[in-house]
C-alpha cells in the first residue's frame, strides 16, 4: 500500500493534536505564552502529576484503578513532613531528619497500596471501590495528623529537592533545570526499565491483556497484582514527598483530585481499560495535556474562578476526542 | 432464552435464600440500634436515642441517602456506578439557591429548573457511557470533577443561605407530624420499588445489568435503557439536594461531596451486587437506615467529624469485602 498522508495521520498519537491546538490558541492570544521561561515553568509545575500518573498508567495497565492515589499522595507527604518536623523539633540534625521523613513517607506510600492492592487481589473487591474507601481513609488521616491544616516545613535542605537549581546552583543556565524535573526523569527512566526490561512488566501487561490467559500460563496474578499497586502507592508517595519540598509545606488537602488528572492524563496518553494496551510513553503526552491546559489558562489570565470548570471540560473533551479518534483509527486499518 | 427466564435467573441468586438475607440485615438494624441505645444512654436524660424526635431525626437523615441511593441502586442493576451523585447534587442545589436567593425566581419554577438540570447531567452521563464507550467509573467521575467546577464556578467560593417559606416546607415543613423529607423519601421508594420490580422497564434494567450482549440479542435497546438509568439517578440527586437545601436553608459548592461513599456503602450493604444485574431497594432502605443510626449514634457521642468520614470509609471496604467473600462461597 503507497504511503499517504491519511497514515501518517494515524501514526501521530491524538494527544499531540491537542497539544498542538492548545498551544496555537494560547500562543494566539498571548504571546508571551511561547517562551522558554513559561516552558520551564510547565515542566516544574507538572513534574509532580507526570510521576503520580506513572503510577496510575501501571495500575491500569493490569486493568486496575488507584482512586485513592490524590490521598495517598497527600497523606504521605503529611508523615513525611510530621516526622521531619518532630525529629528537627528533637534538635536531629537535617540532614539525619530528612532522611527519616522521606523514609517514612515512603512507607506510608507502599503501605497504602499494599491495603489497596490486597484488598484488590486477595479480597477479589472491585478496584474502584476498594480504593475509594482507601480515599477515605487516606484523606481523613491526613486531616487527623495535620490537624486540619498544613504542616510547614523549615529544613532548607528538603526544600532544595523542590527547587530550581539557581535557587542554590550559581551557575549560568541553572534557571531552565529544576529538581523534580530531574526527580521526574529519574523515575520516568525506573519505571520504563521495570515495566519493559522485568518480570514485573511483562507479568501485569499480560494481566491486563487477558487475566485469566496469564494465570492459565503460570503467573502469579494474585502476587503481581497485589506488587502494582504498592508499586503505584509508592510512586503517589515520591510524588507527594517532592510535592512538599515545593511548596516548603504539606497541606492536608493538597491532593483532592489528583488521582483524577493522573487517570486522564493515562487515558490522553492512549492506554486504555479494556484491552491492557499502551504505555508510559502516551502518559508524559497525556501530563503535557493537562498542565498546558491548566498554565495557558494562566498566562491568558483566565480568573482562577473558572479554572476547575474549564480545565475539567476540556479533559473530558480531549478524552472523548481521543477515543473518538482510536475508534476511527482502528476502523481503518 | 426467553427474557423471563433469563431475568429470572439473575435476579434469583443462586443457592441462597433471598429472605434470609433481608432478615439478615433488619436483625443488622435491631443489632445497631440496640447497641447505639445502649451507648448513648445517660443519667441525666436517659435513653437519648429512643427519643421519637430522635427517631425522626435518624429517618429524616437516612432520606436524603436513600433518595439518592435509590438512583445509585438502578444504575448499578442496569450497568454500573454513578459516581458523580455527590456532584450533581451540589450543582443542582447551588443552581435552585442562586435562583431563589439571588433572582427571586417563584420555587415551583426552581425547582423544575434543578430536575431538569439534573435529569440533563444523568443524560450527560449516560451518552459518555453509551455513545462515547467510556467506561462507567471514568465518565461519572470525570463529569463529578467538571460539575464542582461549575459549583465553585456560580458559588465563587461562597456560602449562600436564606430561602423562601414555600419551598423549604419540601424540607422543613411536616405533614400529620411527618417531616417533609420522609414523605418525599417514601414516595421516592415506593416509585422506585415499583419501576424496578413490576415494570418492563425494570425488568430490562435487570436484564441488561445481568448480560448486556444477551439484552441485546433479546431485542433490548440497551443504550436506552442505560441513558434511562443515568437520567434516574440524576433526577433523584437533584431531588435529594432541593430537599436537602430546604432542611439546611443554605448551599454550597462541597454540599454534595459527603454523600458519595455513604451512598455507595449503603446500596453495596443493601445487597446490590456491583457486577450489575442484581438490584436490591429494600435493601437499600434498610442499610440507609442503619447507616443513619450509626451516624446519629456518633453525633450524640461527640465524635469529631473527621473520624466519622475514616468510619465510613472503613465500613465500605468491610461490606463490599464480606458480600465478595459471601459471594464466593456460596
Amino acid at each position: 500500500m503507497k504511503p499517504n498522508v491519511s497514515s501518517f495521520l494515524i501514526r501521530v498519537p491524538s494527544a499531540a493534536w491537542v497539544i498542538l491546538l492548545m498551544m496555537t490558541i494560547f500562543t494566539a492570544i498571548n504571546t508571551r505564552y511561547l517562551t522558554l521561561d513559561n516552558i520551564v515553568n510547565i515542566v516544574l509545575q507538572n513534574a509532580v502529576l507526570l510521576i503520580l500518573a506513572l503510577g496510575a498508567t501501571l495500575v491500569i495497565l493490569s486493568e486496575g484503578l488507584d482512586l485513592s492515589l490524590g490521598s495517598v499522595l497527600t497523606l504521605s507527604g503529611v508523615t513525611c513532613a510530621y516526622v521531619m518536623e518532630s525529629l528537627m523539633d528533637s534538635g536531629t540534625p537535617h540532614a539525619v531528619a530528612m532522611g527519616a521523613g522521606v523514609g517514612v513517607g515512603l512507607l506510608t506510600g507502599a503501605l497504602m497500596g499494599a491495603i489497596t492492592g490486597g484488598l484488590v487481589s486477595l479480597g477479589k473487591m472491585p478496584p474502584f471501590i476498594a480504593s475509594l474507601g482507601m480515599m477515605g481513609v487516606g484523606s481523613a488521616l491526613s486531616l487527623v495528623l495535620a490537624k486540619s491544616t498544613a504542616i510547614y516545613i523549615r529544613n532548607p535542605l528538603f526544600s532544595f529537592f523542590g527547587e530550581r537549581l539557581d535557587r542554590s546552583i550559581d551557575l549560568p543556565l541553572m534557571q531552565y533545570f529544576s529538581m523534580p524535573a530531574f526527580i521526574a526523569i529519574v523515575v520516568f527512566s525506573v519505571v520504563w526499565v521495570m515495566l519493559y526490561h522485568t518480570p514485573f512488566g511483562r507479568c501485569i501487561i499480560a494481566i491486563g491483556g487477558n487475566e485469566s490467559g496469564a494465570r492459565l500460563s503460570g503467573i502469579n496474578t494474585v502476587y503481581w497484582k497485589w506488587m502494582v499497586y504498592v508499586v503505584a502507592g509508592v510512586l503517589a508517595a515520591i510524588s507527594g514527598i517532592t510535592l512538599a519540598a515545593r511548596l516548603e509545606a504539606a497541606d492536608s488537602i493538597v491532593g483532592v483530585g489528583w488521582e483524577f488528572d493522573a487517570i486522564a492524563a493515562t487515558i490522553l496518553g492512549g492506554t486504555s481499560f479494556a484491552k491492557g494496551k499502551g504505555g508510559i510513553a502516551g502518559t508524559v503526552l497525556g501530563v503535557m495535556v493537562i498542565g498546558i491546559a491548566r498554565n495557558g489558562l494562566n498566562v491568558i489570565g483566565v480568573q482562577s474562578l473558572w479554572q476547575p470548570a474549564l480545565t475539567g471540560t476540556i479533559i473530558i473533551l480531549a478524552i472523548v476526542f481521543e477515543i473518538m479518534l482510536s475508534r476511527w483509527k482502528e476502523g481503518r486499518r | 432464552m426467553s427474557l423471563a427466564k433469563l431475568t429470572a435467573q439473575s435476579v434469583a441468586p443462586t443457592g441462597e435464600k433471598p429472605w434470609l438475607q433481608g432478615a439478615a440485615r433488619f436483625i443488622v438494624l435491631i443489632v445497631v440500634c440496640s447497641i447505639m441505645t445502649i451507648l448513648t444512654r445517660s443519667d441525666e436524660y436517659g435513653f437519648v436515642f429512643l427519643n421519637v424526635s430522635n427517631l425522626l431525626n435518624v429517618v429524616r437523615n437516612a432520606s436524603i441517602l436513600i433518595i439518592i441511593g435509590v438512583g445509585q441502586t438502578i444504575t448499578l442493576t442496569a450497568r454500573d456506578v454513578d459516581l458523580s451523585v455527590g456532584s450533581v447534587l451540589s450543582l443542582t442545589s447551588v443552581v435552585a439557591a442562586i435562583m431563589l436567593n439571588k433572582y427571586g425566581i417563584a420555587f415551583p419554577v426552581a425547582i423544575f429548573a434543578a430536575l431538569l438540570l439534573g435529569a440533563i447531567l444523568g443524560l450527560v452521563n449516560g451518552l459518555l457511557i453509551t455513545y462515547v464507550g467510556l467506561p462507567p467509573f471514568l465518565a461519572t467521575y470525570g463529569t463529578l470533577w467538571v460539575l464542582f467546577g461549575f459549583s465553585y464556578l456560580i458559588l465563587q467560593g461562597a456560602v449562600i443561605y436564606g430561602f423562601p417559606a414555600g419551598f423549604r416546607v419540601i424540607g422543613n415543613g411536616s405533614l400529620l407530624g411527618i417531616p417533609m423529607p420522609i414523605i418525599v423519601m417514601a414516595v421516592v421508594f415506593i416509585c422506585g420499588y415499583f419501576v424496578l420490580n413490576h415494570t418492563t422497564l425494570g425488568r430490562r434494567f435487570f436484564a441488561t445489568g445481568a448480560n448486556i450482549e444477551t439484552a441485546r440479542m433479546s431485542g433490548i435497546r440497551v443504550d436506552r435503557v442505560i441513558i434511562t438509568a443515568y437520567v434516574i439517578s440524576g433526577f433523584l440527586a437533584a431531588l435529594a439536594g432541593l430537599v436537602l437545601i430546604a432542611y439546611t436553608n443554605g448551599s454550597e459548592a462541597r454540599i454534595g461531596d459527603s454523600y458519595l461513599l455513604p451512598v455507595l456503602a449503603v446500596v453495596v450493604m443493601g445487597g446490590t451486587s456491583l457486577a450489575g444485574g442484581q438490584g436490591n431497594l429494600l435493601g437499600t432502605l434498610v442499610a440507609a437506615l442503619i447507616m443513619a443510626v450509626i451516624h446519629n449514634g456518633m453525633n450524640i457521642l461527640a465524635v469529631p467529624a473527621i473520624w466519622q468520614s475514616l468510619v465510613v470509609g472503613l465500613l465500605i471496604i468491610g461490606t463490599v469485602l464480606a458480600d465478595q467473600l459471601l459471594r464466593q462461597r456460596a
